[in-house]
Formats: C-alpha cells, structure tokens, sequence
C-alpha cells in the first residue's frame, strides 16, 4: 500500500528497476539516510516547481477572468493568449529596484517577505492532491494547516511594522484583527467534520468522502454540512484576503495596505504567497467539503493521475469562484467585517458544531 | 486604554482621491476624527487667464475646468456672454447644445458609477461604464473632432452642424443605453455589500445641504427638489418633458440613485430632441457680422468673429452642469477682453460640505461619500 | 416689488441703491451694515449662497454675492463697495457655511480680508505666495516656485535655481 509520495517515488523507481541498485550504492558506503534525504529532496523540489507554475498559471487565469467578466481580453500580446505573461512580470519584476524606505527597519522590512512565504508552502505539506499524492499524511494534518494559516498575520504584522508607513500600518492591523476574528469560524467549522471523521489526519478526510448515496450523491461533507461548507467558504475568503474582504490590500483605501512600500522581488513574494495561499486554501475546501480527490477512477490509467486531474478540477472550480466574486462585489468596510465575523459566523459556527454533535451521536449518518 | 492620535495625510498622491486633492485627516484609530481638506495642486489660475485672453479665445480653457463634461462648461460660459450681449441663438443650435450636453450628463454618470464602485473595491463598473462612454466618446469625435475638450460651443451658437450618420449612430446609443442601465442596476442595487456600504452613511440633512451651499445630485440626494432646468429655465429645456430626479435620505446611497435615475431622465430628453429637432440647418448668429451658418463644413467655423466686445455690464449666469450648478460671473467693460472672469465650480462648492459628512466615520465612508459627491480636480482647482 | 426693492424698504440706512442687473435685482449695500443685511436676507428666504466674487477695480474693490432663494425661486444680487487701501469685509460664514471656502478662494485671488471667518488662510495657493493673482497690479514678472519642506507643508521662494528645469 503505498501511502504517500514518498513511497511513490520508491515505488516508481522499483518499477523501473533501478531502486535496488541506487541503495546498494548508498548502502555499500554505509549513507543509505542519504538517499532518503535526497528523495524528500526531489519532493520538494517537485512541490515547489508546482507551487510556482501554479501561481504563474493563477495569476494569468485571474486577469483572464477578471476580462471575461469586464468584456475585455485581458493579456493577449506575450505568448499563445498571453499565457506567458506571468513570466514577463516575473522578468520586469526581477530587474526592478529594491527600495528600502530610509526610516524603515531593514532587516524585518527584508525579512517579511520570506515569512509570509514560508507558510504558504508549509500548509501543501498535508495536502493531498491525490491518491498517495501527499507529501506526508500527519497524524494532525488539519490542525497543522489551521495552525500554519494562522501564522501569516504575524509576518503582515512584521511587514506593516517595518515599513514605517502608515498605510501599511493600518493594513497590517487590518490583517490581524481580520485573521483573528475567521481564524475562530474557521476551525469551528474543521472541528464539525472532524467529528464525523474522527481523525485530523487529511487523507482519512477524503476517505470518509468515498462512495456515494443511493448510487448518485456522493457522500461529501458538504451534503451534510452545508452550513458549515457557507461559514468556512466564507471563512476561508477572509482567510486568503481576497474581494469582499481584502483588508490588508484595500487598496482604494490604503493605496497598497501592508505592501505599500515594498518594491521589486519583495513585492513579488507577497503576491507569490497571495496566489500560493489561494491555491492552497481552495484545496483545503476540497479536501474537506468536496470529496478531496474522489472521484470516478479510470480504466487503465493509474488512480494517482485520475484523483490529482480530480482534485485540480474541483480546486480551480472553487478558485474561479473566489475570482468571480471578486469581480462582482465590493469590499465591505473593515467593522462589518468583524461584526460579521464576531457576531453571526462565530454563534453560527458553534451552533453547526452542535447539531453535528447531536447528529454523531444519534448516529443518523 | 491610552491611545495615540494619528495624522493621516490621505493624498494628493492616492487611488481614490480622484486627482490631487489631500485630505488632512485626524484619526483616532480607523474614525476620523477631524478631517482638513487641501487643494490647489492643479490650480492653472483660469479665471486670471480669463482676463488675458479675447472672449472667444476663452472657451478651450473652459473645457479643461471639469474635463469630464466639457459641454455644459462650454456652454455656461457662451451663455453668460449672451446674456450680456443679449445674443439670440437659432433653435438649431439649441437643441445640438441641449443633445451634447444631456448626452454628456449620461457620461458624466457614468464614470461617477464606475469610480464610485472602483473606490468601493469592485473594479468591473468602471469597465463597463467605460464601454458605453466610449460610444459616447465616438459621437461627440463625429461632431466636432475631440473626445473629450470639445470647443463646440461657442456664443452665438455652435462651431458646426451635426455631421452626416449622427441620429442613427445616437439612436442606436439610445438604444443600447437603456438596456445597459438595466444592467448596471442589476449589478449594484441589488449587491447586499453595496447596500450596506452606502446606506446611512455620510447623511447630510436638507437644511444643512442647501447651508452648505450642496448643488447638483448631491442637493436632490437630500430631498430638495431643486433643479435650475426647471428654476431658471434656459435653451429648450421649457419645451421638454423631464422630472426632477429626487431621494429624500440624504445619505451617499441616495446621492447614488438620483445620478442613475438622472441617466434614464436623459436619455428620455434625448429622444425628445432627436425627434423633435428643427430643419432649417442654421447653426450660429449671424449678429456681430458673423456669416450665417448653413451647415457647411467645419472650414466655416472660421466664420465666429476671432474679436468681439459685449456692451459693458456685470452678469452672473449659471446652468444645471452634471455636477451641479455651474455659473460663470462676467464682469466687461466693453473692450474685447472680459474684465473679471469667475467661475462658480460645481465641485469646489460641494466639497465644501465633505468634512460635516465624514467626522465621525471612518476612512472607507470617507472615500464612499467622497466618491457620491463626484468632484473633478480640474474644476475644484482651476 | 423686486427683492432689491423690498430690502431698500427693510433697510432703508443699509442700502445704497438698487438696480437690475440682468434679469436679476441688485442693491448695493453699505459696508458697515452688511452683517444686518445678511440676516434679513437670510430672513427673507435666501437659503442659497451662490457665489461670492471679489473684483478690483484698481481705484476699489466690489465684493458681489449672488443669491437665490430655493423657497421663493428669486435671485438676489449684493454689492458691497470697499476701498482700495486694506480691504476688510464682515464674514458671512455664521449664515452660510457655504461661504466658507468662497470667502477664502476670495482672499486668497483677490486679497479681501472676511473678519471674522473662522480660519481666513489660503486656499487654492500654497501659503506664503506673494500677492494676490487676481488684483490688476499682480506682479507677473517674478516668477515663484513651490517646494516641499522639510514637515510635509508647502513651501514658496523666489528662487528657482536649485530646481530642475527645461531652459
């Protein structure tokens, strides 16, 4: 049984014939924990290589999107549709100055960007895209997530800080007040389907999501939890900080929020992490209320490939919405949102924790 | 707990403060506590160039005060020179500047909906609205060659006829233009988040609104029924069929709703004048020994007299622009050039009223009934 | 019986004399008086301040407010007539606060003190220009430049040669 991506990179090698030789030469040395090093290595490397393009694609995808809606064409000049417009920014990106205000600290100015980074891509770590498709199946995989999430106001924090402007002030404290207040309604609402499950474990999530009712419903959580699948949907886009609730960006108000005054490749980490963290927050949705990667398996072709093809379908469904509805709503103001956060989606959260409850115990599913 | 004053200067360099305008704002966390308004960045000192410049030679610099809509400026001021002259213009003309300067409310509108909602977060009206504006933009190039400063009106008249194609190709924007404020509607009435970002905020009572000296949809938003169109009818506005746009509330939702209801009152002029326009192609006053216009191309515009001197006298004239009332105070003391030129900006006088609104609210509302009072930097500035 | 007319007959001390101005009533109002003046007007349903304009005559200075009464749908035209040397002008800033701003644009252009505004500083003109562009002895010759200072505030010289410029 192979269980994650590790054994899958083992077990492809074996395939092709070549495992056994490659650790009889690490073994005959005595290094054979180097080889292992090396695999979770190449599963980095993979992971990140697909984070990046993801994000490149995202990135493109959103300003098709958005000229959809507004009857334009969006990019159109570099590449087949402008699909290699992502690579143009990066380039105009990369060759941009690195302004460091004078008043402001540097090293946590520096600094900032890389943290808001860094957990974006931890958060893929229990994610699974797939089949054996997860870089590691951690016993507490969600509270892993919801405690990595949890982590990235703290570096919009350092990175308002830092700047020394107000602007970015306002958005950092913004951000926090706003992670805070759905972190809460959040895990709320994680907790209802870990009821059910019994596990944190992710890959046990999505395995409680298999097989269908009465041959045509699939069992996914959002059947059963559709109040809880509104609340953390909701939830979530406060989470990633996107239109109707993109305080720390706000930009009509706050002329750039926490990243006013960052320039160049800094600018571009904050929005690698933005589109990395939208990638991964919609995944979690999927893995969670959408069935993760069940689906339908295939004759002939490997179920690995069928359930990633799966989940991306149903991840990029979830990402066009996210997109959709910022193009047809505006921002609501900062003390609504955390009425609205405080108010209604935390008593709502409890009380759909309740009645999960009542429905566990009473056994009806 | 002890907290600390902040001092947020909100410009002249921001997204949404439409130009270079700068708020001084005193904010006691997200509320604002005192706000401080600064302008004059873009001030070209128009009403000085006014007295330097021959009447005639005046007009382009009007176009530049409100840059969006050029032909009721242009309009105000040949109407003030009229009036001291007593220059009578031909029905022609009048229903061309009656045509281009609804047809120019309807834009104004338009970018006031699709900056208000870009201010607001939601960037796709702005897009839209730019779509029609466009087709706008085309005809107003088919009449007289600008997009945007037009220098089509003139005293006495207008520089030229209306160019072959140019009913079918308004009919059809008259067409279109109907359904797409259907469209626009459906987008941002019905949005809850709109609702809730425009309702009661930024409330500002009758009383207090006229006090102010509050003109325009941003008078009518508070429930006075006021409309120099009506008041103080002038061109053909007496023969037409139009009602007073008016919201009771006072507050930015309701500054919203009488600019919306003021396009489709627009559009219902329009057709009007379409339908009703006069034949006989004479488009300018042949006093002054001007030539009399016949609907000849535009090399006749030469025809306007490059120099002329209205009698000397004082007169104060103001129309109903986009924005508000916009009057022009001549001053001649019977040479070609005006003596004193003062222009009463629909947006200065406005703005006046933002700091009464805004205490006590916080930065978001600040932009949102910002955005429904609908100031051009050019004409706060001059 | 015109607006003008029935102000004379209200005031008879206050104004100086009446007239038409274009279709619309004009009286010329003493100086001294003008706060008494604004409050009858203010009285007689004149709720909307137009505009005020300041005009120099080089021998004197008019001040002209234009009114309209949104009640009764008649305009209102006021003349005060200053003198050349220091002019100095009751604020009506306690009546309309419209007239606020149009009181400071008018120093600030035409160089008429408003006693008692409640914050008489310029406004379309950063502060320290020199002179006032709409008299008709405005120094045009001297150029002036307006610089950032140190705090954030506009700051106004003679002296443009430390800026960059197209010769």
């Amino acid at each position: 049984m192979i269980e994650n991506a590790y054994q899958l990179i083992v077990y492809v090698l074996t395939l092709l014939g070549v495992y056994e030789w490659i650790y009889g030469i690490f073994q005959s040395f005595g290094i054979d924990y180097v080889l292992q090093i090396i695999i979770v290595f190449v599963e980095i490397v993979i992971l990140f290589a697909f984070v990046l393009v993801t994000v490149m694609f995202l990135t493109w995808m959103e300003r098709k999107v958005v000229a959809m809606v507004q009857s334009r064409y969006g990019p159109m000049v570099t590449g087949p549709r402008g699909l290699l417009q992502p690579v143009m920014d990066g380039v105009k990106l990369i060759g941009k100055e690195d302004i460091i205000p004078a008043k402001a600290d540097r090293w946590i100015f520096t600094l900032a960007p890389f943290i808001v980074f860094i957990p974006a891509l931890l958060v893929f770590i229990p994610l699974p895209f797939g089949k054996s498709l997860i870089i590691s199946d951690l016993r507490v995989g969600l509270l892993y997530i919801i405690a990595i999430s949890a982590m990235s106001p703290v570096a919009l924090l350092l990175a308002g800080w830092a700047s020394n402007n107000k602007y970015s002030l306002m958005g950092a404290m913004r951000a926090v007040a706003q992670d805070i207040s759905y972190t809460i309604p959040l895990a709320l609402t994680a907790i209802a389907v870990v009821m059910f499950t019994g596990s944190l474990s992710t890959v046990d999530i999505v395995n409680a999501q298999g097989g269908t009712w009465f041959g045509i419903i699939p069992k996914w959580f959002i059947f059963i939890q559709p109040l809880g699948f509104i609340l953390f949907l909701i939830a979530s886009i406060a989470e990633m900080g996107r239109i109707p609730f993109d305080f720390q960006e706000s930009e009509s108000e706050l002329v750039a929020g926490f990243f006013t005054e960052y320039s160049g490749m800094k600018f571009a980490m904050f929005f690698l992490a933005e589109y990395a963290h939208l990638f991964a927050v919609s995944g979690i949705i999927v893995t969670l209320f959408l069935g993760g990667w069940e689906g339908p398996a295939l004759p002939f072709i490997p179920v690995q490939l069928t359930s990633l093809v799966i989940f991306l379908i149903k991840t990029y469904a979830v990402i066009f919405f996210a997109m959709w509805l910022r193009d047809t709503v505006p921002r609501v103001r900062i003390d609504q949102l955390l009425n609205l956060g405080w108010k209604i989606m935390v008593p709502l959260a409890v009380l759909n924790l309740l009645l999960t409850g009542f429905i566990v115990v009473a056994g009806v599913i | 707990m002890e907290t600390e004053e902040l001092l947020l200067n909100m410009g002249p360099v921001h997204p949404s403060t439409h130009g270079v305008l700068r708020f001084k704002l005193r904010m006691d966390g997200e509320i604002i506590k005192e706000c401080n308004i600064v302008m004059g960045y873009l001030h070209r000192g128009t009403e000085k160039l006014g007295e330097m410049k021959t009447y005639l030679q005046f007009t382009p610099y009007t176009d530049r005060l409100d840059y969006i809509s050029a032909f009721p400026n242009n309009y105000a001021y040949a109407k003030a020179i009229e009036e001291l002259a007593g220059i009578e213009v031909p029905l022609r003309a009048e229903y061309i500047r009656v045509l281009t300067m609804e047809l120019n409310r309807i834009i104004n509108h338009l970018v006031f909906m699709g900056s208000l909602l870009m201010d607001l977060g939601a960037a796709t009206m702005i897009m839209w609205g730019f779509r029609e504006r466009e087709k706008a933009l085309q005809l107003f190039e088919m009449l007289c060659g600008a997009r945007m400063t037009f220098n089509y009106i003139k005293p006495g008249g207008v520089r030229d006829d209306l160019p072959d194609g140019f009913i079918p190709k308004l009919n059809e924007f008259l067409k279109d233009m109907e359904k797409r404020i259907d469209d626009y509607e459906q987008l941002i009435n019905e949005n809850e988040i709109f609702l809730m970002r425009m309702k009661n905020i930024g409330v500002i009572s009758a009383q207090e609104a006229i006090n102010y000296g509050l003109t325009g949809p941003a008078l009518r938003g508070s429930g006075v029924s006021y409309d120099i169109r009506k008041l103080e009818p002038y061109s053909i506005y007496p023969d037409l069929d139009f009602k007073v746009c008016v919201q009771s509330e006072g507050d930015s939702f309701a500054r919203y709703m009488v600019r919306v209801d003021e396009m489709r009152e627009s559009l219902h002029i329009l057709r009007q004048v379409v339908d009703t326009m006069p034949e006989a192609k004479i488009v300018a006053q042949a006093k002054y020994g001007i030539a009399p216009m016949t609907g000849m191309p535009s090399a006749v515009s030469t025809y306007f007299p490059r120099i002329f001197a209205p009698p000397a006298g004082e007169v104060y004239s103001r129309i109903e622009a986009p924005k508000g009332e916009l009057g022009f105070y001549i001053v001649s003391d019977g040479t070609t050039k005006p003596y004193r030129v003062k222009i009463r900006s629909p947006s200065f006088c406005n703005l006046t009223a933002i700091p009464r609104m805004v205490v006590g609210l916080k930065i978001p509302d600040l932009i949102a009934a910002f955005g429904t009072i609908d100031v051009v930097l050019g004409d706060v500035d001059r | 019986m015109n607006a003008a007319e029935e102000l004379k007959r209200l005031l008879p001390n206050a104004v100086v004399s009446t007239g038409i101005q274009i279709n619309k009533p004009l009286a010329v109002i003493r100086k001294e008086e003008l706060l008494k003046v604004a409050e009858d007007v203010k009285e007689m349903g004149f709720d909307h301040l137009s505009v005020i304009t300041g005009i120099d005559y080089t021998d004197r200075f008019e001040v002209v407010y234009n009114f309209f009464s949104y009640g009764k749908k008649q305009n209102l035209v006021l003349k005060v007539i200053l003198g050349h040397d220091n002019p100095e002008i009751d604020s009506l800033t306690t009546f309309w606060k419209g007239a606020d701003w149009l009181e400071r644009e008018t120093y600030d252009l035409v160089g008429i003190r408003f006693t008692g505004h409640p914050n008489l500083t310029r406004i379309l003109l950063p502060e320290g220009w020199i002179g006032h562009p709409l008299r008709k002895d405005y120094d045009m010759k001297t150029e002036q430049f307006v610089m950032l200072g140190e705090d954030g505030e506009d700051v106004v010289s003679t002296d443009g040669s430390k800026l960059l410029r197209r010769k």
